[in-house]
């Protein structure tokens, strides 16, 4: 018995890996349509907020996630952006992360699809180009946005745009949202939120979202997605169930997992060491 | 030339760091003029040091490639895959879209690049796992501590596990996420706020020996 | 006769009671108050970089709810704009967000700010605009006679002074710490990381295995990866002593750039200049997880006998040192970011955490003025602890007595504007 625990104990790492990749695999295929009832606080006041914006208000969205956090902070954005564009505000899209630039691309052909095809470029929302250098791009934006950004991502100059009317930097905007899988949020909060009392709100991973509660605390954030669970909540907010929802099955198979494994091998090593 | 590679450098670094300093107190144009004349200048730098670094990654594959060491194979790849996405970027003229349909970087971006860059971060999910079981071991009574904060987030973060605490310890009208709120709202914020204020003083000293000179492993010692 | 007298007299009273009634609100129109614009001023708005004008003028009895104040303003061409509006109860200097050292929080005072730009495309530092301000409640109105004012750009921002003052006194206690970094040795409590960088290079001569160096995806702006940098020194100019091989792969090229340059400089002092190879240190990846695949390659292949990972890390931290962990390499792990310091606990030896990361060159070189600048780091954390502790024992004073001053000073102290 001794030794199996022990053998159990030091288990190959890939029969873990197999285990866990079975558990992901089958509410993938069959949902099991857990149902999300308790939402996050920080989500309802991100929700709260852009509820609260006047028509035309203007949001900045900062989209900087690469392929990799793709799957965790895309429905986010998508059903940010769903819920900006039902308010009527007017959004403006970038990114500061070269490898988002596709994931801007999808937003971009998703948006006359599905997501608010009933809204016109260039008067309700406009996608700017990719610029390297985040901090001279946010300082920047705090002064005046067009030295930075005078064409939109297809060239077309934007300083006449009527979704820019009345804007020429973020003072003139109603609120800012980064959702990035890297420390990116921080900089758009020293350099923009604080600098030029910009209001600011994030979408961020799962593991980066307990490092950002001192700024809820201190209101230097007014909200916060947090992972794909953030996203569901976000989703089940606004009351349209997308790829945020449906992850939210293998997330809980795997918590539970981690659970079972965790709780298996303290159960095995205390075993071993009293009996 | 102690001249050029010591003074002159410590010199640059000294006024520049000053005056970026003083930029922060000064609310004229000229500093908002100079602040953006640095940044454009970084901008500048960065672009040649990424030439500078392709140069770098080429040279050292193509050795490796010329004298077949151990894994060569390997560095073929670093050059396929720098032709794959740079050739139809160069056809595309940097395009992704091309009216509706996407151009040779736009798939190659979205069906090769999307996919790997997923793969990469999923391989996280499973050390995560592997690695929970492997080290997260109750072997003191702060481990045992930091497992009942560790296993109450773990499952008041999901529907699963805040259904089960609804079964199991419903009784005790005591919500998971009351709790996990409270752990989100107090000692995690207490321990991030000592280590940021740690961080910030450790970096404005840092800074303070970069400007002043005292730190000058960048340029290389006498 | 009399009746009809009696008619005449009902019809006069009636006559002469509609007369005051009708009287009587058209004297109420005329007692309704209003604003007084003698004292109506506008100047340039202080601490600004001269786009804005500081608009004041005494509050009164007329600031009642409902009534409005609406600003105009008019550049060289006379032609006026309408700059804003809002109501008469509102926009106190009371109200504005600047300290008490740089503003008079008058309370009996309207005060606005206009910025230009926003209003005149031609605008420009140094030019003046008049500024005019009317009132509106229901059918009253009034309005001020036209002043002018040039907005110029300021040379301090008076409101950031108790940050200068902070900055200052730091710079001092720097200078002061450095002066005196001669006269004694500095005590230094013990980091088992940084004590261990010996025993895995140690391990890796005698393994006859190579040793990874990775300075984390920062920039070299970035304070963690300036310290890497310091680290990386020391541990050159140990693995070219005892003539191990040493492999750097690096996120960033001006990062690769600088280290080339410290590693040479430290084969060079460890007197190994033959050893140096300029390909100890190369560029991989520009890409977080490309990075983070290709060094888990390297690793993997070559079964490094030590792997440094000190910089900055985020997803990818646990990626390069649970590969790492696999080969059975020593490792010692050192990041700002906290997020990520649980991953490189559970999978390395050794964990530098917070600023002992920033300590570490001082620690490692025992060089007296590194040493010393320690000394600035403590003098902060004991400021910032002090402040803490006397700020929040003085908030809840001013809470517990209701002193409103005090609430005001000590939060004003404590922010930055």
């Amino acid at each position: 018995m001794k030794n199996f625990l022990e053998k159990l104990l030091k288990i190959d790492r890939r029969l873990i890996f197999l285990a866990l990749a079975i558990l992901l695999v089958f509410p993938i295929v069959k949902p099991l349509g857990l149902p999300n009832l308790n939402l996050g606080s920080e989500v309802k006041s991100l929700y709260e907020r852009i509820e609260g914006l006047p028509p035309r208000s203007f949001v900045l969205m900062s989209l900087d996630y690469d392929p990799a956090t793709r799957p965790e902070l895309h429905p986010q954005a998508v059903a940010i952006l769903r819920h900006a564009f039902r308010k009527n505000l007017r959004v403006g899209i970038l990114t500061l992360n070269a490898g988002a630039t596709g994931l801007i691309e999808e937003i971009g052909e998703r948006i006359p699809k599905d997501i608010a095809p009933e809204k016109v470029y260039g008067k309700d929302y406009v996608i700017l180009p990719y610029q390297p250098n985040p901090v001279a791009v946010m300082t920047q934006m705090g002064m005046d946005l067009y030295q930075i950004y005078d064409k939109d991502r297809d060239g077309s100059p934007i300083r006449d745009m009527e979704v820019f009317k009345g804007i020429k930097n973020v003072k003139d905007m109603q609120l800012g949202i980064c959702i990035t899988g890297t420390a990116m949020l921080d900089y758009w909060i020293a350099y923009t939120g604080d600098k030029f009392k910009f209001p600011m709100a994030g979408g961020v991973t799962a593991v980066s979202q307990m490092g950002y509660a001192p700024y809820l605390q201190t209101g230097q954030l007014k909200g916060l997605v947090g992972g794909m669970k953030g996203a569901a909540d976000y989703e089940t907010l606004i009351n349209h169930k997308e790829k945020g929802t449906s992850g939210i099955d293998a997330l809980s198979l795997a918590h539970l997992m981690v659970i079972i494994l965790i709780v298996t091998a303290n159960i095995m090593m205390l075993w071993l060491k009293y009996l | 030339m102690t001249l050029i590679k010591k003074y002159i450098p410590l010199a640059i670094c000294f006024l520049v760091g000053l005056m970026t300093l003083a930029s922060y107190y000064v609310p004229n144009k000229t500093s908002e003029n100079y602040l953006e004349v640095m940044n454009k200048w970084e901008n500048i730098v960065a672009g040649f040091a990424f030439l500078l670094g392709l140069f770098s990654l080429f040279f050292s594959h193509y050795n490796k490639i010329r004298r077949k060491v151990d894994g060569w194979g390997y560095s073929l790849f670093v050059f396929v895959g720098f032709l794959v996405m740079v050739v139809p970027a160069l056809m595309s003229h940097g395009k992704q879209m091309d009216g509706t349909s996407l151009t040779g970087l736009g798939w190659g971006y979205r069906f090769m690049f999307n996919a790997l860059s997923g793969t990469m971060f999923s391989v996280l999910a499973f050390y995560i796992v592997s690695t929970a079981y492997r080290a997260f071991r109750i072997k003191s009574a702060q481990a045992g501590v930091l497992f009942a904060a560790a296993l109450v987030l773990i499952i008041g973060k999901v529907p699963l596990g805040q259904l089960m605490w609804d079964k199991m310890l419903g009784w005790t009208h005591l919500g998971v996420t009351q709790i996990v709120q409270w752990l989100m709202d107090v000692p995690v914020v207490a321990g991030r706020r000592g280590i940021m204020m740690g961080l910030a003083v450790g970096g404005i000293v840092t800074a303070l020996k970069i400007i002043f000179g005292i730190e000058r492993q960048y340029m290389g010692k006498d | 006769m009399l009746k009809t007298r009696l008619n005449l007299a009902v019809i006069a009273v009636f006559l002469a009671v509609s007369s005051v009634s009708a009287a009587a609100p058209a004297s109420q129109k005329n007692d309704l108050p209003k604003p007084d614009f003698a004292g109506f001023e506008a100047k340039d708005m202080p601490y600004d970089k001269g786009e804005a004008v500081l608009l004041t003028w005494p509050a009164g009895a007329a600031d009642v709810p409902g009534a409005l104040y609406q600003v105009y303003a008019a550049g060289a061409d006379g032609v006026w704009v309408k700059a804003d509006e809002f109501p008469a109860d509102s926009r106190f200097a009371a109200d504005f967000d600047l300290p008490f050292w740089a503003w008079k929080h008058d309370s009996t005072l309207h005060a606005m700010q206009v910025e230009l730009p926003s209003f005149f495309k031609d605008f420009k530092t140094g030019q003046e605009y008049g500024f005019k301000l009317k009132y509106v409640n229901g059918k009253t109105s009034a309005e001020s006679a036209e002043v002018k004012a040039v907005a110029a750009a300021n040379m301090f921002n008076l409101a950031r002074l108790n940050n200068l003052v902070l900055l200052v006194v730091t710079i001092i206690v720097f200078f002061w710490t450095v002066s005196h970094a001669k006269r004694k040795g500095l005590f230094i409590r013990r980091i088992a990381g940084l004590d261990a960088i010996d025993e895995a290079i140690g391990r890796a001569t005698e393994m006859g295995r190579p040793i990874f160096y990775s300075t984390g995806i920062g920039g070299m702006s970035a304070i963690p990866t300036i310290a890497s940098t310091s680290i990386l020194s020391e541990v050159a100019r140990k693995v070219a002593s005892y003539d191990t091989q040493l492999k750097v792969p690096h996120f960033d090229p001006i990062v690769m750039t600088v280290s080339k340059e410290i590693v040479k400089q430290a084969y060079t002092e460890a007197e190994r200049p033959d050893s140096y190879r300029d390909d100890i240190n190369f560029f991989v990846s520009q890409d977080q997880f490309s990075y983070a695949a290709s060094v888990d390659g390297m690793i993997h292949r070559e079964k490094p006998a030590a792997c440094f990972f000190i910089g900055h890390f985020m997803a990818e931290s646990l990626l390069l040192a649970e590969v790492g962990a696999t080969t059975g390499a020593i490792q010692i792990a050192g990041t700002e970011q906290e997020s990520q310091l649980p991953f490189f606990f559970t999978s390395c030896d050794y964990t530098l955490i917070g600023e002992e990361l920033y300590a570490a060159g001082a620690y490692l070189s025992k060089e007296p003025m590194l040493l010393s600048t320690l000394k600035v780091q403590d003098f902060g954390k004991a400021f910032v602890m002090f402040a803490v502790g006397a700020g929040s024992l003085l908030l809840l004073a001013g809470t517990w007595f209701n002193w409103q001053p005090l609430l005001k000073v000590v939060g004003h102290i404590f922010k930055a504007y």
